[in-house]
């Protein structure tokens, strides 16, 4: 699922302002970004990569295409990922916040029948030092400054956070394999379990650090999938947000999947369950690094 | 956005869905036209409202004005009363549980029912069914996913829904009920609906279905389709908003650029915050108590506002009494945010602040932030003499950032106190 070194991939949406400006940060990392698409700007060039008003049009002329980085506004995102599907792209990012839910559950469900894999909504992207890739926002032009290649994969509901996470381990002499940000929405197209059970295969992979906030039950998932040992991997994990136990439910906190509605997304219990799993759980931010050498030693 | 009983009904009656005829009173002037017997409802966001003393049945007509005046008096659930519904009092036969919303477990839209509808139905067994979006139709298998992926839920057989409802209902109700879940499945999506609750959906003798309550969540990100929406601000289920928290909510709403204010509470503690992106104010808040440290708000700001919202923002957070630090708190690994503009528009808008608010704030002010033109930035800072600066980039974690506020904090308070 996740891609491979070498990749060809195209930019949606890659003429607007943060398109534009990610487009050599991307680049410069050694993404081999090879076409944009915006309609209505066929034609146009920026940085050096053409960009068609078509993702079928794009293709017919520069090859196949490996991925998609999206940097569509939230009312598009529903009509770019159903585009970029049908023309045969297999993975996509999706950055954009604020795209309704409907939406999202509705491409999320479309790639799941087409077989082809999403990441996001609500994401800055991912990023993979050993492979020179970086698709989004991640790291943005400084991404040296925290990501050093390295055995351990760290996915979040948050992109700062994975970045500051990536700091942290490098400032003790540790390295990443992966970092990417799941999204913060409600739904999403890869949970923690999905993209944990895709790097169970990697070589490169030792370990997970994730990330977690209060809402949803993707990190319980993770639980449930641990004790049943589909992931066998070690995982450290740190959950934001228990102050918000203080405060009345039904409030949205920074995410969007940030919310405790009804008896469900309580930072506490999440951390409980991950615990029981055999899971190594940070009581505090600090703790993390501390944890991820224990378990590579 | 959570709607009132009355807007979320509205929705229902105008797609096909039997409401009780109702009239929605907002003052005690109004007079009352529907006659006993008839259901007096508090318009209140929480839920259990008839344990609270929310919902009233009046049988006689005398009654009615002494009920009116006793609701409009209430709280219920820490929530004054500044409308109440009425309806005709609607005999039923049996009541049920139907609700649609998003579960994170499958990531689709669910479909839960239970047979016993009515008060406490939270504690009582409900069966759930995945709605396939894509088709707009509830197809696949009771709800039960322990330990498999999504492709293998969408996989399994078809549902056993239809055989499932031979518990709920007759044959006779059940061609009806069918078409009643098709209708609200329209309704969940046309309306970008996050929730749609019946609680209790009722048959009556006759065979009809009527919805006596509804709670519709919207999708506040769908707002951009919904031209119709034009339901007035309001807070959350059982918490009766500060000034604060009305004003900083008005911040987002006069101007759609970035996030600021949109998510504010006040707290009783004496530290300002003013934290900046979802996962680091979570952790940032989470650490400050953490190490003993008591926030006078949460907020955060975030997708780069400009800068007279954070100006907006930052006067919010300091017009409180007792403040006796401030703490801005943001990733040192900023993606795109251009931390020199950000740090100068925090400082002027200090300045401004204390110039509108009539103050000098002598108390200390920590700011944990790096990203793109930080050096720059931190010059800046370093010749900044009219506040009590402390600035950390990454040599700083978030938690040891607030373990120093903390400490700061504490010593300028004994300064004071002397």
């Amino acid at each position: 699922m996740l891609p491979k070194s070498g990749i060809r991939i195209l930019g949606q949406g890659m003429t607007g302002s943060e398109g534009a400006r990610a487009l050599p940060w991307m680049m410069d990392y050694g993404t081999d970004i090879v076409a944009g698409v915006t309609p209505g700007k066929g034609g146009l060039e920026v940085n050096g990569v053409p960009v068609f008003n078509t993702v079928s049009e794009a293709i017919s002329k520069i090859g196949f295409v490996d991925a998609s980085i999206q940097f569509v506004p939230p009312s598009f995102v529903k009509n770019a990922t159903i585009e970029a599907i049908d023309a045969g792209i297999k993975f996509h990012i999706v950055q954009a916040e604020k795209v309704p839910t409907k939406d999202t559950t509705y491409i999320v469900s479309y790639a799941r029948l087409k077989g082809a894999q999403i990441i996001g909504p609500n994401t800055a992207g991912l990023i993979s030092p050993s492979r020179k890739l970086k698709m989004g926002l991640m790291g943005g032009g400084n991404p040296q400054k925290m990501f050093v290649p390295g055995s351990i994969a760290v996915l979040s509901k948050s992109g700062s956070m994975a970045a500051e996470i990536s700091l942290q381990l490098k400032k003790r002499g540790k390295g990443i394999s992966w970092a990417i940000g799941i999204g913060g929405d409600r739904i999403i197209g890869s949970d923690f379990v999905d993209l944990m059970l895709d790097l169970e295969d990697d070589k490169e992979t030792d370990c997970f650090v994730m990330f977690g906030e209060l809402g949803g039950t993707y990190e319980e998932r993770v639980a449930e999938f641990v004790k049943l040992d589909k992931i066998k991997k070690p995982i450290i994990a740190f959950i934001g947000g228990e102050f918000t136990m203080t405060l009345p439910s039904e409030v949205q906190f920074g995410h969007a999947g940030a919310i405790i509605e009804g008896n469900r997304g309580n930072p506490e219990y999440k951390r409980q369950v991950l615990a029981q799993a055999g899971v190594r759980v940070a009581r505090e931010f600090d703790q993390i690094v501390g944890l991820v050498e224990e378990v590579l030693k | 956005m959570i709607l009132y009983e009355f807007e979320g009904k509205e929705i229902l009656g105008n797609n096909g869905i039997k409401v009780p005829r109702s009239e929605v009173i907002e003052n005690l002037n109004q007079p009352v036209r529907l006659k006993v017997p008839i259901v007096l409802k508090a318009q209140v966001l929480s839920g259990k409202r008839a344990n609270s003393g929310g919902i009233i049945k009046v049988l006689k007509e005398e009654d009615v004005s002494g009920e009116i005046i006793d609701l409009f008096g209430k709280k219920i659930n820490g929530e004054r009363v500044n409308k109440v519904l009425v309806e005709d009092a609607v005999g039923f036969a049996k009541e049920y549980y139907i609700s649609i919303s998003y579960d994170t477990l499958v990531r689709l839209p669910v479909l839960t029912l239970s047979l016993l509808g009515g008060t406490g139905v939270e504690e009582r067994e409900k069966s759930m069914y995945p709605i396939n979006i894509l088709e707009q139709q509830v197809v696949w298998d009771k709800l039960n996913q322990k330990g498999l992926t999504d492709t293998e839920i969408v996989n399994k057989s078809r549902s056993k829904f239809l055989n499932d409802l031979d518990l709920f209902l007759t044959n006779k109700n059940k061609k009806s009920f069918l078409i009643l879940v098709q209708k609200l499945i329209n309704i969940f999506f046309e309306n970008d609906c996050l929730l749609l609750e019946i609680n209790p959906l009722v048959i009556t003798k006759t065979g009809e279905w009527i919805a006596l309550d509804a709670k519709i969540k919207i999708d506040d990100d769908a707002r951009f389709r919904h031209k119709e929406w034009n339901f007035p601000p309001r807070s959350v289920p059982g918490h009766e908003p500060t000034n604060s928290e009305v004003a900083a909510k008005q911040i987002d709403l006069l101007d759609y650029r970035g996030t600021a204010g949109s998510t504010y509470f006040d707290l009783p503690g004496d530290i300002a915050i003013l934290s900046s992106g979802g996962g680091v104010s979570l952790t940032a808040m989470d650490a400050l108590i953490e190490y003993g440290g008591k926030p006078a708000n949460f907020t955060e700001y975030s997708g780069n506002p400009p800068k007279e919202k954070v100006v907006k923002l930052t006067e919010i957070v300091l017009s409180k009494p007792n403040i006796h630090g401030l703490w801005i708190i943001g990733t040192v690994a900023a993606n795109f945010t251009d931390i020199y503009e950000t740090l100068l528009g925090i400082i002027e808008g200090l300045r401004e602040v204390e110039k509108k608010l009539d103050k000098k704030f002598k108390f200390p002010i920590l700011i944990r932030r790096g990203g793109p033109r930080e050096e720059e930035a931190f010059d800046m800072l370093r010749k900044v003499k009219d506040f009590q600066l402390y600035v950390y980039g990454e040599e700083a974690t978030i938690s040891q950032s607030a373990k120093i506020m903390v400490d700061l904090v504490n010593k300028y308070k004994k300064i004071i106190d002397s």
